[in-house]
């Protein structure tokens, strides 16, 4: 029986994703019957803690209308911005991608360990959800999907270990990867100038890899006091209770150095400017 | 008299393979889903390993090995080898259950420890070996640690309410009458 096991093990590291696939099969099977149970007594629990926090009541109270006043200030400068975005759009003809719409889906459950950080979705398969495409909450992203059951799937989130995402970091436009290790805040890597970016600088994703979308909001840099850059995560992660997975079937790429001659076929549209320059800079430069 | 004793150990396997889907059910919660700075204990393999030195009858090891599969499906471990390892830990102490039976609760919980700084130890070794991505050590040794301080408060609870108890030597009876 422990050979089984092992062997279950080993089976695991050298394949890994049927393995894997066995597992959100099994997960699959298990988890929504726990479903029935699982909705109030979190729903109990959550409650309680909110009782403790109307002991606070007053103080947030104060708090919520100083924030608030900050927010109008704010959203008249969002509003300006809009329409400036607006016009501007307008005049360079952009497209947007009409692709990139989503799923909502409802958190079933998180991992269960403290080493592992992800959270089990109440959409999968019979969704259209594939692996690989990235969930956001609200405001930002969230992680990552890994592993689809037919009615479940499982979104590693980016404070996981195994995580790593390109990213842009904004106003500078360096390149580097966030990786997952196991804190709220996870750290930036491989930063090809890391005089450049001050705390408060935005950190998107690069679509790098064909990871993600580019251009997904994930959060703000900050500094520890270590002087290690860490990304604070736009997302709520107190609180993951709806999450959007964004449809993402892929975008065109650019492989081969433009030739100066134009082949004989019908002249193709190149995929989007911004998008194939983010996938390949260095290749677009050779080019 | 025998039908009885035969309920009563299946009954009591039902009750173990309850109480780990309970202990599953519960860290499910999606209540937490910042990263934690502490890591529980991991009472399934407390409870395992309590009950494999009372009454062993109670947790054949195809029952431990398909409920830790389970938790290392649902947890998102790697399936197998943490189910294998405490496999071998529970047989380790259930073959030396008969020895420790007459000696006091420290001498037992000292084999725990033991069995359990060995199979954590080699859970790490082997995941290094095979360069799989690992939590860091202090959340492991600290989930360690409070496993250990949580197995005299499962050896209680199990002994007083649902009496896992050494069997005594009128049960030695009725159980060689069984076998």
């Amino acid at each position: 029986m422990v050979l089984c096991l092992i062997g279950l093990f080993l089976l695991w590291r050298i394949d890994s994703p049927r393995v894997e696939r066995f597992r959100a099969q099994v997960i699959d099977h298990v988890v929504p019957s726990f479903d029935w149970a699982m909705a109030p007594v979190t729903g109990t629990v959550n409650i309680l803690r909110d009782f403790q926090s109307y002991q606070r009541i007053y103080r947030q109270n104060q708090e919520l209308r100083r924030e608030l006043q900050q927010m109008k200030a704010w959203k008249e400068a969002a509003l300006q911005l809009e329409q400036e975005n607006a016009r501007l759009l307008d005049l360079n003809n952009v497209q947007l991608d009409p692709r990139l719409t989503y799923v909502t889906g409802v958190v079933l459950a998180d991992s269960g360990s403290p080493f592992r950080q992800s959270v089990l979705l109440n959409v999968g398969a019979r969704d259209g959800i594939m692996d690989g495409w990235a969930a956001m909450d609200g405001l930002g992203l969230v992680g990552r999907i890994s592993g689809v059951g037919d009615n479940t799937a499982r979104v590693i989130l980016l404070t996981d270990t195994s995580s790593r995402i390109p990213v842009n970091i904004q106003p500078s436009g360096q390149q580097a990867l966030v990786i997952g290790d196991n804190t709220a805040a996870p750290p930036i890597d491989f930063i090809e100038a890391p005089d450049k970016i001050r705390p408060g600088d935005r950190v998107m994703t690069s679509g790098d890899g064909g990871v993600f979308p580019a251009g997904l909001l994930i959060g703000q840099v900050a500094e520890d006091p270590g002087g290690r850059m860490r990304v604070r995560l736009s997302a709520d992660y107190e609180r993951l209770e709806f999450l959007r997975v964004l449809r993402d079937y892929g975008h065109e790429r650019v492989t081969d150095p433009g030739k100066l001659i134009a082949p004989e076929t019908s002249l193709t549209m190149p995929g989007p400017a911004p998008a194939a320059a983010a996938t390949d800079p260095g290749e677009a430069a050779d080019g | 008299m025998g039908d009885n004793i035969a309920l009563h150990k299946w009954a009591m396997r039902a009750i173990y393979l309850g109480l780990a889907l309970l202990v599953i059910f519960f860290s499910l919660l999606p209540l937490q889903t910042l990263p934690r700075g502490w890591a529980g204990p991991e009472i399934i393999v407390a409870i395992t390993f309590a009950w494999v030195l009372r009454r062993p009858e109670f947790v054949p090891p195809w029952l431990v090995a398909a409920v830790l599969l389970l938790a290392d499906l649902m947890f998102h471990r790697p399936p197998g080898l943490w189910a294998a390892l405490v496999l071998v830990g529970a047989e380790t102490l259930r073959a030396r259950h008969v020895g420790l039976r007459d000696l006091t609760f420290a001498v037992e919980w000292v084999s725990v420890v033991t069995t359990l700084v060995a199979i954590t130890l080699g859970y790490r070794v082997v995941l290094a070996v095979l360069m799989v991505d690992q939590a860091p050590l202090g959340l492991s040794l600290m989930q360690m640690v409070m496993t250990l301080l949580i197995y005299p408060v499962v050896v209680l609870l199990s002994q007083t309410v649902l009496r896992v108890r050494k069997p005594t030597p009128g049960d030695i009876d009725a159980l060689g009458g069984r076998t």
